[in-house]
């Protein structure tokens, strides 16, 4: 991804593995990453309920799995990008782990028998899928009846004006980007694919402007391109991200648990 | 000849029989030679690279019909 022009004839999914690839160690590292009170909120869940069988779904540098594999019998992190999966699986050997397995393939498309998951977690993966609503029926599908399964993303403001700039500057820093979806969206998209939505937590996300663009190696141009928005947005965007003077800012997480209706 | 282990290049087979075809959500059959995973119904191969099963349908080897027959 040396070259962000580049494209144009290659598969959405392959510019996500092409995106993601070469900065897997990077996606391991990353304390956005590896902390938050999400992940922490998935580890008590996980700890209380012992799944036998979880998902890891869009496991990206792996720190679901790593957080739930204490407290599950066999974990299955799966992803788009062998890259990343080679990554996890030496991860999980560095921190001790013997009870999670890799597996490639697509959010769309899950290669998993009919009720083979006790409990599925996702996290910041979903703005990546080509389809949600398939993949959630997809998730849906492999999850069993008392299963349970919870996702986490990055969401877009309920304001319109405010959502445009955030999908503009996310597709320039990585033009794999597919949408941070509303709240509201989410809600459709579980309850569209079979799912009760038991609870949501929102939360918000601090972002170092340069470890954000370093993580992902935004070109120049781009880099550029994001900073002259950021410098130019409005108040009222600047204050709903609490934009910084480095560019940094601050956007919404959301959290949803799941039951199968 | 005893085969040299290779720590994490095995694929377990518990969560072999949890693997479908992504496509036709058929069960798959394990060639340990070849380090496959046959789906017939969909006349595919999939890979399995250094353990890691690759479940996508652009990186399965197509069947011919001599191995469907077999």
């Amino acid at each position: 991804m040396a070259d962000a022009a580049a494209g144009g004839m290659r598969s959405h999914e392959a510019q996500v593995a092409d995106v993601f690839g070469p900065q897997a160690a990077a996606y391991v590292a990353s304390a956005v990453h590896a902390r938050g009170a999400d992940l922490e909120a998935l580890s008590a869940l996980v700890a209380e309920l012992r799944p036998g069988r979880l998902l890891d779904l869009g496991c990206g540098g792996g720190h679901v799995s790593f957080a739930a594999a204490p407290f599950v019998a066999e974990v299955v992190a799966y992803d788009l990008s062998d890259d990343m999966l080679g990554a996890v699986a030496a991860e999980a050997v560095q921190r001790g782990f013997a009870n999670i397995a890799t597996r490639q393939g697509v959010a769309e498309r899950l290669p998993f028998s009919d009720a083979s998951f006790d409990f599925i977690a996702t996290r910041f993966s979903a703005h990546h899928w080509r389809d949600v609503p398939a993949a959630m029926g997809e998730a849906h599908r492999v999850l069993k009846a008392d299963g349970r399964a919870m996702v986490m993303d990055v969401i877009a403001p309920d304001w319109s004006v405010a959502d445009s700039f955030l999908q503009t500057i996310e597709v320039l820093r990585d033009p794999s980007h597919g949408r941070d979806y509303r709240e509201a969206e989410w809600v459709e998209h579980a309850e569209g694919a079979g799912f009760r939505v038991m609870r949501t937590a929102r939360r918000r996300l601090r972002l170092a402007f340069n470890a954000w663009v370093e993580r992902i190696r935004t070109p120049e141009l781009h880099v550029a391109a994001i900073r002259s928005l950021i410098a130019g947005a409005s108040r009222d965007v600047a204050d709903h991200f609490e934009i910084e003077a480095d560019g940094s800012f601050t956007l919404d997480t959301l959290t949803l648990e799941l039951e199968p209706a | 000849m005893i085969q040299a282990q290779r720590p994490g290049h095995d694929v377990d087979p518990k969560l072999l029989e949890i693997l479908v075809c992504p496509l036709t959500k058929a069960p798959l059959e394990y060639d340990r030679d070849r380090q496959e995973l046959v789906s017939r119904a969909a006349r595919l191969a999939y890979p399995i690279r250094d353990g890691i099963p690759i479940m996508l349908a652009d990186e399965a080897r197509k069947l011919d019909e001599s191995e469907l027959t077999r």
